[in-house]
């Protein structure tokens, strides 16, 4: 892919990345947050590119760090610049939490927590390295994943973690997803609140245990704006509203920045077209993707080989002639690429590489 | 790039940095036994020379079939002779690639007529190991293998000794295990091996592949056309 390129002419499949839809996202949590005590984490997960999380954090408005749901990936926003990194998961094998206490060694380091035993297995790492773990506990407050499912119990661990050496207790974590799609604003508001409204609940009783708690990080890109309400909250783990996905477009005010750029390859007959974009280029676990910008046109089969398009009258693309398609779970698309094209204007202006694509571990 | 801690040829497969995508090697090695010429092996499943090189072995197998002009690179540098690009080529960057690889393999562009050989190689053969993280709740357990590491595109994995019990890989960094209330089956550290529902999603997410026999882990083997769209 070489700089200066007109986009038509890169080959395909290709990953954009639309550069003025990009900038434009990252200036809306900025702005918003320019003035609040509120801060932005930014989740590594959603881009795998240290290069966007040095844009993220030189916009303003975050905790100058990074989330990170793996430790493999957590270390390479550390190795490019991220001052500070959280964990937002459990971690418990042995050479994984000496991985995390080495790293903790460098610049702080939290991890989250929703077990005792996970709390002697952090302290062991820890204490092996000489090394002081910050530890968050997470709450579940919808997702029923991990996160402890009642406050005694975070207050618990909270008390438990304090008493132990080599780990620091920060605080508190959650995260969440709406159950109304699309929510209105007065629900994303509403639902999400009461998500929150459950952390902080957390956050208060551990302070009444007489535990200070430094860190409440509740809220993502769909209650960025939610989470600034409320004066206990610190930070937000959001990640989704930098390239955006089709699920998440009633959060109108972003723009999609990712763009999986394909071609037709074959029309089987004057209603159909196959396209080389393969499944494993753009993952559709929540759907076919979305053609963009052609009316008429849309996704009817997506395989290993490629995908079929189809229009209710003529097809309107020749064979050579691209399309762009727009993934309905924008992680899991990222996570299918090494680097993206940066375009401005329909021309190649960077080349945005991904390092911790693949960081499972 | 995936960044898993490297340990030694040798360490039981148990011992591996989670998740990990693990081949059994005898397993592979007998389906590959069973093969009837003439056939074409689809190493675009798995993107793998290593397991490439094995599927050719056999004198029935004339050479590999992959999707892309850039997977057929991968794999001419890896050593391949005789490979089948099964997309077209319908730009002149690609066709003049195409030129360019014809002058040192066997380069077909159209169906000539030889059976592509699929999934049978690696049947049975492939997991994905994962750990237990969390055990949040009476007749839940969660795992650290989600969507990222073993997809979700094609279904839910098994889980290897667990195959009563569902599975889920519905979050892209988790997996969970749902069971009866009153079974208490995983601890929080606990080993497990899952099987993807789909060959080639699984490898469309790793870098490596770990051979295993008799449950030790014996050769690394890249991914190496992962990503060659």
């Amino acid at each position: 892919m070489k700089i200066g390129t007109p986009v038509e002419e890169l080959e395909t499949p290709v990953a954009l990345i639309d550069l003025d839809a990009l900038e434009h996202n990252i200036g809306v949590i900025a702005t918003h947050y320019r003035d609040k005590r509120i801060r932005l984490r930014p989740h590594g997960k959603n881009h795998k590119s240290p290069q966007i999380l040095a844009m993220q954090i030189a916009a303003g408005g975050t905790v100058g760090g990074a989330c990170a749901a793996k430790v493999s990936e957590a270390e390479v926003f550390v190795n490019n610049g991220a001052r500070n990194v959280l964990v937002a998961n459990q971690v418990v094998d042995a050479d994984k939490v000496r991985r995390l206490a080495a790293l903790a060694k460098r610049v702080p380091t939290t991890v989250a927590i929703d077990d005792e035993a996970q709390i002697e297995r952090l302290a062991a790492g820890a204490r092996a390295l000489g090394a002081t773990l910050g530890v968050v506990i997470e709450i579940d407050t919808m997702m029923g994943r991990g996160g402890v499912r009642s406050i005694e119990h975070a207050v618990k661990l909270a008390r438990e973690t304090t008493a132990t050496p080599h780990l620091h207790f920060r605080g508190v974590m959650s995260h969440q997803v709406p159950t109304q799609r699309p929510p209105t604003r007065a629900q994303r508001f509403d639902e999400g609140g009461r998500y929150i409204e459950h952390v902080v609940a957390a956050k208060r009783a551990i302070e009444a245990a007489g535990i200070p708690v430094e860190i409440v990080s509740t809220g993502e890109s769909w209650t960025y704006d939610v989470a600034a309400t409320f004066p206990d909250v610190t930070e937000i783990e959001g990640g989704s509203y930098i390239l955006l996905e089709v699920p998440y477009a009633f959060m109108d005010e972003f723009r999609y920045a990712l763009i999986i750029m394909g071609r037709v390859v074959a029309r089987p007959d004057a209603r159909t077209a196959i396209g080389d974009v393969p499944i494993d280029a753009i993952a559709a676990p929540n759907g076919f993707p979305t053609v963009e910008g052609i009316d008429g046109v849309s996704v009817t089969a997506i395989d290993h080989h490629g995908v079929t398009l189809s229009c209710e009258t003529t097809f309107p693309l020749a064979v050579g002639e691209t399309f762009c398609l727009l993934t309905h779970q924008q992680d899991m698309t990222v996570n299918r690429w090494d680097r993206f094209a940066g375009v401005r204007q329909g021309v190649v202006e960077t080349i945005i590489e991904a390092p911790a694509r693949g960081c499972v571990n | 790039m995936q960044r898993p801690i490297q340990k030694p040829v040798g360490t039981p497969e148990q011992e591996l940095d989670t998740p990990a995508l693990s081949v059994d090697i005898e397993r592979l090695d007998a389906n590959i036994a069973t093969v009837r010429g003439p056939a074409r092996a689809e190493a675009w499943v798995h993107k793998t020379p290593a397991i490439a090189h094995r599927q050719t072995a056999p004198d029935a197998v004339v050479g590999i079939a992959v999707r892309s002009i850039a997977e057929a690179e991968v794999f001419a540098a890896a050593g391949f002779t005789d490979i089948r690009v099964l997309r077209p080529l319908v730009t002149p960057p690609s066709r003049r690639r195409a030129a360019a690889l014809a002058r040192s393999i066997h380069l077909v562009l159209s169906d000539d007529g030889i059976p592509l050989w699929g999934l049978d190689a690696l049947a049975g053969a492939v997991t994905v190991s994962a750990r237990v993280t969390s055990v949040p709740e009476a007749g839940r357990a969660i795992l650290d293998c989600g969507q990222k590491a073993i997809g979700r595109d094609f279904g839910d994995p098994e889980i290897v000794g667990f195959e009563a019990y569902r599975a889920s890989a519905g979050s892209a960094e988790h997996g969970g295990v749902a069971y009866p209330k009153d079974a208490t089956p995983f601890s929080i550290g606990d080993w497990l091996a899952l099987r993807p529902a789909d060959m080639a999603t699984v490898f469309s997410l790793h870098d490596f592949a770990y051979g295993i026999r008799d449950g030790v882990f014996e050769a690394v083997w890249p991914v190496s056309a992962r990503g060659a769209f």
